[in-house]
């Protein structure tokens, strides 16, 4: 058996940027242990045997590691996979996270997975849903999860609820997290004409754990979440603006189509680390600093309300 | 109101049945968009990731067809196939067999045990570790008993039989192969061994008695039964050489006698 060091411990550190962790870099990464405060990977990309958890094993050695699942369909009507719930905990007992997360959204039906991170009808009923689906993750892994906003392209008309209350109330009924993606928030907002500001003031502050960055391509018509590019300028905006109402958030850097040089991800979460530390971040468009002051009350509004 | 239920079912008959447009009464597109722009957004990462998974899986079978066949047999695949797992790396099982259904693809008559192959190579990469097989435990049997053992092979092992040069046009068709592009598809066919070792995944040929020896016991048989299928492709089939040789590289990894 090989000799294995002691892991770093699995928090992930509260100020720290991060990059997801993608098989293109696993060498590089062990080879050069960049400047990374964390490292995040798609859960079910583990759930087997074989060279990407070896990697994985390899590389949380020096790492403190999130999970972040795709697949588990947190919104279905029908019952969570129990195989899929177990696989998970499985892999939680071998990488011992720092964070576990899924999405606000559902993927399967009828017994059919659809493997894409569908949006769900704001009602009533798609909340107690969601909700209990949550709990019973929350039971059989014995720990809190976060669960992040995505991004869309279409509205349900039977929606009752405005997005950013459904997405408060999952946290306050069931005590999980917020995984807030900032990205998802600025493609829908576009998408749909809501005011990303608004959203974010309806969001319990206390109860986000982690932040997300990805890059958008612009369709014909909409925004498209593609995670293929660098964060775009307004997203690095309405970034600062959600850490200075907030406060420092582990953030990672989000990758998925067009994986670039481990430099290029590096770079962005370097960017993201100068807004976490609040100094001037090294691009021209952070000169121009939003006012401040506007959304200081992020966590208390929803509080009062 | 239609119940959670009933909106996630129209919305995924929706995706994969395009003569099927009941969900958009239910949906708003994006501002400036019609709900089936909107729609087709979700059609297209669907089958997009769907594609991208096959792509994957099958890097071979698309060099052979080519992007454009690969794209149209994939979305077939995924309209008459569901996906029954959350987790995407696994799906895809069956393209080997649809493509043998595929019109197109007759005329490549081998495609599909290629696509069996690349399927044995995906799935030996994310099969299950197994340790080594207890060598102390196996010397300890009495010889009566040998007939009788029932050995289990790798989790990662998969053995497979084609009527053409399958592990040739694999080869040639690697993005790191140089070397002469054509394979002679009258060579004859090959009987494969596929397993992890380490990280990567070995194709390993068989002669026909080994293959026979290993698919025998793959396939639940004992010992002695596994020997006669051996024997009867070749009389002077080394047994004792060839079980050494996959319990040291860790083929067979288990036994039991029964």
């Amino acid at each position: 058996m090989n000799a294995r060091l002691d892991p770093v411990p699995a928090a992930i550190p509260p100020a720290r940027a991060g990059i997801g962790l993608r098989a293109p870099h696993y060498r590089e990464i062990l080879a050069t242990r960049p400047d990374s405060g964390w490292l995040e990977v798609h859960s079910e990309n583990y759930f087997r045997d074989g060279r990407p958890l070896w990697f994985l094993e390899r590389i949380r050695e020096h790492f403190p590691v999130s999970l972040h699942g795709v697949g588990l369909s947190l919104g279905s009507a029908g019952a969570l996979d129990a195989e899929h719930l177990r696989q998970l905990k499985n892999l939680i007992e071998r990488i011992d996270p720092g964070l576990v997360s899924e999405h606000l959204s559902w993927g399967a039906v009828d017994g059919r997975h659809l493997n894409d991170l569908l949006p769900l009808p704001y009602t009533a009923e798609a909340l107690g849903r969601v909700c209990a689906h949550i709990g019973e993750t929350q039971d059989f892994l014995g720990r809190r999860i976060l669960v992040e906003n995505i991004s869309s392209y279409v509205r349900w008309r039977h929606d009752t609820i405005p997005e950013q209350e459904f997405v408060a109330e999952v946290a306050l009924r069931t005590g999980c997290g917020l995984l807030l993606d900032v990205n998802n928030i600025y493609v829908s907002a576009v998408n749909h004409g809501f005011d990303p500001r608004a959203y974010l003031e309806a969001i319990p502050g206390d109860c986000v754990e982690e932040i997300h960055l990805a890059g958008f391509d612009e369709g014909a018509t909409c925004l498209i979440d593609t995670h293929g590019r660098r964060v775009s300028e307004p997203v690095w905006q309405l970034y600062r603006e959600t850490i200075e109402s907030l406060g420092p958030r582990p953030t990672l850097i989000e990758w998925d189509t067009d994986i670039p040089a481990l430099s290029v991800l590096l770079d962005e979460a370097a960017t993201a680390q100068c807004i976490l530390e609040n100094m001037n971040a090294p691009h021209a468009h952070f000169r121009s600093l939003p006012p401040k002051g506007v959304h200081a009350s992020l966590g208390a509004a929803h509080r009062e309300a | 109101m239609p119940s959670l239920h009933e909106l996630q079912s129209t919305f995924a008959r929706g995706l994969f049945d395009p003569a099927d447009a009941s969900v958009l009464a239910h949906l708003r597109g994006a501002r400036g968009m019609d709900a089936a722009a909107g729609f087709a957004v979700y059609r297209n990462s669907t089958f997009s990731n769907y594609r991208t998974a096959l792509r994957e899986a099958y890097p071979v079978v698309l060099r052979l067809v080519g992007e454009t066949f690969f794209d149209q047999a994939a979305d077939g695949y995924v309209r008459a196939t569901p996906s029954v797992f959350g987790d995407i790396n696994i799906y895809g099982d069956a393209f080997g067999a649809f493509l043998s259904g595929c019109p197109g693809a007759r005329e490549l008559a081998y495609l599909p045990d290629v696509a069996r192959l690349e399927w044995a190579c995906h799935s030996a990469f994310g099969a299950a570790d197994a340790q080594p097989l207890d060598t102390a435990r196996l010397a300890e049997v009495p010889p009566e008993q040998l007939d009788e053992l029932r050995f289990t092979l790798h989790p990662s092992a998969s053995l497979l039989d084609s009527p053409w040069p399958v592990l040739s046009i694999w080869r040639v068709n690697q993005p790191d192969f140089a070397g002469e592009q054509s394979v002679d598809l009258a060579a004859g066919g090959d009987r494969l061994l596929v397993m992890r070792r380490g990280h990567d995944v070995d194709l390993e040929p068989l002669h026909a008695a080994e293959y026979a020896l290993l698919a025998a016991l793959a396939a639940g048989a004992p010992l002695g039964g596994a020997m006669e299928a051996a024997l009867a492709e070749d009389a002077a089939f080394g047994l004792g050489s060839s079980l050494q040789r996959h319990v040291a590289a860790g083929t067979l990894v288990d036994f039991a006698i029964q």
